[in-house]
């Protein structure tokens, strides 16, 4: 759903590491000054008796929202490139139409609807989140990974296969390495939906970033709200600048 | 005649209905709303008929997809069994609810267990394939789609007053209805919004090139901020306006509620309605452009008369991308007290209420569905319309 605008190519210059790093520093800046700034939350939430959210360390929470991200986002990105491999070879070809379909069809599908579907069937807790995840980050994925693999030029196939390579080997070498930018496009919009979407899993008992936004509205105190908002903010625009990087890289690399 | 191998996709898929048919749990009876439910297998819920109606139906599409002709006959007949399939369902909880239920308990409700949502999954997917393998058009879709789906609400109000999900919407069909209509107003005015500021954005972005790369960059960073975390960060603002500015106050400008809902609704919307209002314009062949000019248009006839008609389609293709996007976020904004179809899920959710989160989560998989499918016809229908021209 968040596709990007296609920017020209610009070459590719270490100074670009200065934003990832930029929004990295500010990340754990935050998360280390929130305990101390009591007067600065003070002001944001005049009739709240706590102004620091105390449930859990913003430090442990911040380890337990890329955990669970963390863990979704590797099995997402080896299943979804996988399915995706599997349906663009001649033996899987039969299942390509309805994958493809499903793919984009399932990306209609809001990220809280297939949150709160998950419950019913899972059950409360950090596991239905991350099948929750894994379910709805494959398809960005799958749609990519077919996108990208069907994008290869056939001719540059038949070459490798007159070199002689074999199947594996045109696949590693060849289809993968060309279909890449494609690839990796598909993961970082998984990864952005997901780093939303772990936070929402504060209302079916996750405890990661989303749980102070959500005990702030529960108390109605707008510190506890600020503070959990600020620090998921800065890690979905970290991340999301570290991505930038590595599509910066490949699209350098690749012609 | 070439030998084709079977149809795998039908094969697997009928495959993965019976084993669920017959090994998993097809419904669950519980004595209120609270309480877990005790599971039935198939046979017990359906009866020995029912269950051999619904196997040899599977059966039937099992052979089919196993010939190794794709005969438009053969794959004819497969979706005619699966479309039986789709409209005896309803009809099976029906047996199970008179079956299962004791008369003397009127909490007592009955819910569709996991044998029976994987049938329902795997049935639609085999309508998906078939229409694919067909080469359906979307009329025949939408018709079959709207014949199950009126069949299923036909039974839904009539007879099956004992399923959860149905006595979930009978307790509260005023607040259903109520916030159904805020969910639908919430989104046409996000979307309504962002098409006004979208188009102005995108325009005065062809004005000044300048202001491109960094409209677009700025956009991209609110898109990519989670909702949560953007409700959380408009509220602490707005909450100080509302404090402050007696007008706004009086306009009912808030903290919570609708105000940061719509405003970040319509933050979201901006980069997909820009990015393709923008796309759309240059997309236009120069071509075209340069005839415009031959006939002796003006450059603002030319604007109007050609350019905006030929970029229509992407544009609402934008139209679309929005909607859908915005339908799915109105439904977190329930948690910041902007109501909608949300609530449902999130009060559903605190109460341990399985059957009142599927309350809110189900009309809002319809809703984007539904919204989906016809922007996308009405795009599909204006890109033909021009070309044909």
């Amino acid at each position: 759903m968040t596709s990007r605008p296609v920017h020209p190519r610009s070459a590719y210059h270490p100074i670009q590491l200065l934003w990832p790093l930029m929004w990295l520093v500010l990340l754990v800046g935050v998360v280390l000054m929130i305990p101390h700034a009591q007067t600065l939350f003070q002001w944001l939430a005049p009739d709240a008796r706590q102004v620091i959210y105390q449930r859990a360390d913003f430090t442990q929470l911040l380890g337990r929202h890329l955990m669970v991200v963390g863990v979704a986002a590797s099995i997402t990105i080896t299943l979804g490139v996988l399915a995706g491999v599997m349906v663009t070879r001649q033996w899987g070809r039969d299942f390509l139409p309805l994958v493809s379909q499903i793919a984009s069809l399932g990306q209609t599908f809001p990220p809280v609807a297939v949150l709160a579907l998950a419950v019913p069937a899972l059950g409360f807790g950090t596991i239905p989140i991350i099948v929750a995840l894994v379910l709805y980050g494959l398809l960005p994925i799958v749609r990519n990974t077919i996108a990208g693999l069907k994008d290869v030029d056939p001719g540059v196939v038949s070459a490798a296969y007159g070199m002689g390579m074999t199947p594996g080997q045109i696949l590693r070498q060849v289809e993968l390495p060309l279909a890449a930018p494609v690839i990796l496009a598909g993961i970082r919009t998984s990864v952005t939906i997901n780093i939303a979407t772990a936070a929402l899993g504060a209302t079916v008992g996750a405890s990661n970033l989303g749980d102070p936004i959500i005990a702030g509205i529960v108390n109605a105190n707008n510190a506890y709200i600020v503070q959990g908002a600020m620090v998921i903010a800065l890690l979905a625009v970290s991340i999301d600048s570290i991505f930038e990087v590595f599509q910066r890289r490949l699209r350098l690399h690749t012609p | 005649m070439d030998k084709r191998p079977p149809n795998w996709v039908m094969t697997v898929l009928s495959i993965v209905m019976l084993v669920a048919l017959w090994g998993l749990d097809n419904v669950s009876v519980a004595a209120n709303r609270i309480v877990a439910g005790s599971g039935y297998a198939s046979w017990e819920a359906f009866g020995w008929m029912g269950v051999a109606l619904a196997s040899l139906l599977l059966l039937f599409v099992l052979l089919m997809a196993w010939q190794p002709t794709h005969s438009r006959l053969n794959l004819l007949s497969q979706l005619a069994a699966i479309i039986l399939l789709l409209l005896l369902m309803p009809f099976g909880l029906m047996a199970a609810s008179a079956a299962l239920i004791d008369p003397q308990m009127p909490q007592a409700r009955l819910s569709a267990g996991a044998a029976y949502w994987v049938v329902l999954f795997c049935a639609l997917l085999a309508l998906v394939e078939l229409r694919l393998r067909l080469a359906l058009s979307r009329f025949w879709i939408v018709l079959i789609m709207s014949g199950v789906g009126g069949l299923w609400w036909l039974c839904a109000s009539l007879w099956l007053d004992r399923l959860a999900l149905v006595q979930e919407f009978q307790a509260r069909e005023a607040a259903f209805w109520l916030a159904f209509s805020e969910h639908l107003a919430m989104v046409s005015i996000a979307v309504g919004v962002s098409i006004v500021l979208g188009i102005i954005l995108a325009l005065l972005i062809r004005r000044y090139r300048a202001i491109q790369r960094g409209a677009f960059a700025l956009l991209n960073f609110f898109q990519t901020i989670p909702s949560l975390a953007l409700f959380g960060l408009l509220l602490a603002p707005l909450a100080w306006v509302s404090a402050n500015v007696p007008f706004a106050a009086a306009l009912g400008i808030q903290g919570i509620g609708w105000t940061p809902a719509l405003l970040a609704l319509v933050i979201y919307s901006l980069l997909p309605m820009v990015r393709n209002t923008y796309v759309a314009l240059e997309a236009v062949s120069p071509d075209v452009l340069d005839a415009a000019s031959g006939m002796g248009m003006y450059p603002s006839q030319r604007f109007w008369q050609v350019r905006v008609p030929l970029a229509l389609p992407i544009l609402l293709e934008g139209i679309r991308i929005t909607a859908v996007q915005a339908i799915g976020l109105t439904a977190v904004a329930a948690l910041i007290g902007a109501g909608g179809l949300g609530s449902f899920i999130f009060q559903g959710l605190g109460q341990a209420a399985m059957d009142m989160v599927l309350l809110g989560a189900l009309p809002i998989l319809l809703i984007a569905l539904v919204v989906d499918a016809g922007l996308g016809a009405l795009s599909e229908a204006l890109r033909q319309g021009a070309s044909d021209d």
